[in-house]
């Protein structure tokens, strides 16, 4: 009976309005959230942990320099000429190793054996996630990272012409193998394991703490200085950059600066996209709460009347927050479905290019979160705004 | 129970215009359950006023009304507790709703309380009515015939005090008498007190005392 009275208060092109936005900023909401989440190992490995602005310095190799190999590394000035660029936020240096260095693997008491240099940046420039990148003095333990090509060139050159296997960067990790580290007259046994591909440093890479200490332990005490840079940007985009670099005879990775930029306005485009998601949410809700409030008005003497004849607030506001929770877990509920949707779809194109493993956890946790928040905020807006018509 | 009224003025209403009153101003005024009591005053006098005080629907006077027990305590309930089973109130402007039917206007408030059933009702609103109006929208009765199903309504509930607000204004004699006789029936089953207000005096039901307002 009251659903009957009720049920003709309502008023269907805003229910409808409501749906249809809601339908719209949730979708997309989830969508950026599942999207980002879906992407961020790809833009991590890429830039992330590598700063968004960070590229990998180096002279130009020329005949002369060839001969007089000095000319390759970087001088003190000019160190502190590239420091004192306006573009230039930060500058970290590739330390060599200054020791001897083999490293050994037996298959089937068949011994291979071969000669290794190591090198190492600060760890804040590594882009590589993996609890293993760590070394611990009182441990045998030394984890190493390869360059990403170095695999790739194995893979999709080697194997691929000698009819040999490929070899999964999973599978890779697995192997160990025993690294001597020689020098100074001292000798010392390392198990070692490759904990990761660096698609952005084509070096072999150590931890820095343990390239120092070795340095010192096992090294021949001339520093010949780094051959190598990091340089990090305050803007990539900056012009000078690329004539600084010429006009200085430096070499830099032109696509490292730009999948920076790009995985830089990807994130720009993403936030953007979300702000909007959020707004067109909050209109929705703000739609919602206004049509309530314009029944409740329309209505006044209809809910004076129910609560005259001893309806209490609570049992009158029953229906529409019956109607209003049932629109929105419905709507959002379609949302997560067309997303889960259009994730398959991109899924299929991405994993042919990338290695993606992501979960539908943004979307599960986004679509309960989303309904929840909604939930409270329109069911406790609507008991206050019949409350105070009828107090 | 007892309802209990010191120096009650409305708010909106000068002292002269409240001069003479029986009840407005004055220091004590008690309502005693059981009794039957008649409020008269011309329009504009504060009738409906007093009754919306007693029933909590509206604050704007000064002094205090009190419920108490037979022992003399306060009654504290408030709200839709005081409204379903202390309360009885058939308003002036009647309070129904015009698309449901006669029947679904009294059920609407019976499922609340739960205190008669279908058949009751119907045999209510059969005994009051013209045959067949009780399923009609109560938008197509005439006023006389929706004060009766205003009457009915306010039977269907357990209470200590019934308020009807000028609840034959728009009936006949014979017909009056017809709704003061099932309301006189229930308010005696129930050995509640009520509070009639009207224009002039009437004799409808017995009162035990006839005030001026």
């Amino acid at each position: 009976m009251l659903q009957k009275l009720q049920r003709k208060t309502l008023i269907p092109a805003q229910l409808v309005g409501f749906a249809l936005t809601l339908l719209v900023g949730a979708t997309i909401l989830l969508l950026a959230l599942q999207l980002g989440a879906d992407l961020k190992p790809l833009l991590n490995s890429q830039t992330d942990v590598f700063r968004a602005h960070t590229v990998t310095v180096s002279k130009n190799v020329t005949v002369f320099k060839t001969a007089q190999k000095k000319g390759i590394y970087f001088s003190d000035k000019e160190l502190d000429k590239l420091k004192n660029q306006e573009f230039v936020k930060e500058v970290a240096q590739f330390n060599s190793s200054t020791f001897n260095v083999s490293a050994a693997i037996s298959f089937g008491g068949q011994q291979m054996s071969t000669d290794l240099f190591f090198e190492s940046v600060p760890d804040g420039y590594v882009d590589i996630q993996s609890d293993d990148w760590r070394w611990d003095s009182t441990s045998n333990f030394l984890p190493i990272v390869i360059p990403e090509d170095y695999l790739n060139l194995y893979n999709f050159g080697f194997a691929e012409s000698q009819s040999l296997p490929v070899v999964a960067p999973g599978l890779l990790s697995q192997v160990t193998f025993n690294v001597f580290v020689e020098g100074n007259g001292k000798r010392r046994v390392y198990e070692s394991r490759i904990v990761g591909l660096s698609g952005k440093i084509n070096s072999i890479l150590v931890p820095e703490e343990f390239l120092l200490w070795a340095n010192r332990e096992f090294g021949a005490a001339d520093d010949k200085g780094s051959s190598r840079l990091l340089v990090e940007f305050s803007d990539a985009s900056d012009e000078r950059i690329a004539e600084y670099f010429k006009a200085n005879g430096l070499n830099i990775n032109q696509s490292e600066l730009e999948s920076s930029k790009m995985a830089f306005f990807f994130r720009l485009a993403m936030g953007f996209v979300m702000t909007i998601a959020v707004i067109i949410v909050v209109l929705s809700a703000a739609l919602i709460m206004m049509s309530m409030n314009l029944i409740v008005q329309r209505n006044r003497e209809m809910f004076v009347n129910l609560r005259n004849i001893g309806y209490s607030s609570r049992q009158i506001a029953r229906f529409y927050k019956v109607v209003v929770s049932l629109l929105t877990v419905a709507v959002i509920v379609l949302s997560a479905v067309i997303v889960v949707w259009i994730r398959s779809y991109y899924l299929a194109r991405l994993s042919t290019m990338f290695n993606t493993g992501g979960t539908l956890a943004p979307t599960i946790i986004g679509t309960l979160s989303l309904a929840a928040l909604l939930l409270v905020i329109s069911n406790y807006s609507l008991v206050r705004t019949i409350k105070r018509i009828i107090r | 129970m007892t309802i209990e009224l010191h120096n009650v003025k409305p708010r909106y209403m000068s002292e002269s215009e409240v001069a003479g009153s029986d009840i407005y101003l004055q220091p004590s005024v008690v309502f005693e359950q059981g009794r039957k009591y008649m409020v008269c005053a011309r329009s504009g006098h504060g009738k409906t006023s007093l009754l919306n005080f007693i029933y909590g629907i509206s604050d704007q006077y000064d002094g205090t009304i009190e419920r108490r027990t037979e022992n003399g305590e306060r009654r504290a309930e408030s709200g839709e507790r005081l409204r379903l089973s202390v309360l009885s109130y058939m308003f002036q402007d009647l309070c129904l709703f015009p698309e449901l039917t006669a029947m679904e206007n009294v059920q609407l408030k019976n499922r609340l309380t739960d205190f008669k059933n279908d058949s009751e009702i119907e045999w209510m609103l059969d005994a009051l009515l013209p045959e067949g109006k009780k399923h009609q929208p109560v938008a197509t009765l005439s006023l006389g015939q929706r004060q009766r199903v205003a009457a009915v309504r306010a039977l269907c509930q357990p209470m200590r005090f019934l308020l009807l607000d000028e609840p034959f204004s728009h009936l006949d004699h014979d017909t009056a008498a017809q709704v003061a006789t099932m309301i006189s029936a229930e308010v005696e089953r129930q050995g509640a007190g009520l509070i009639v207000t009207a224009l002039d005096p009437t004799d409808l039901f017995r009162f035990d005392k006839t005030m001026q307002l």
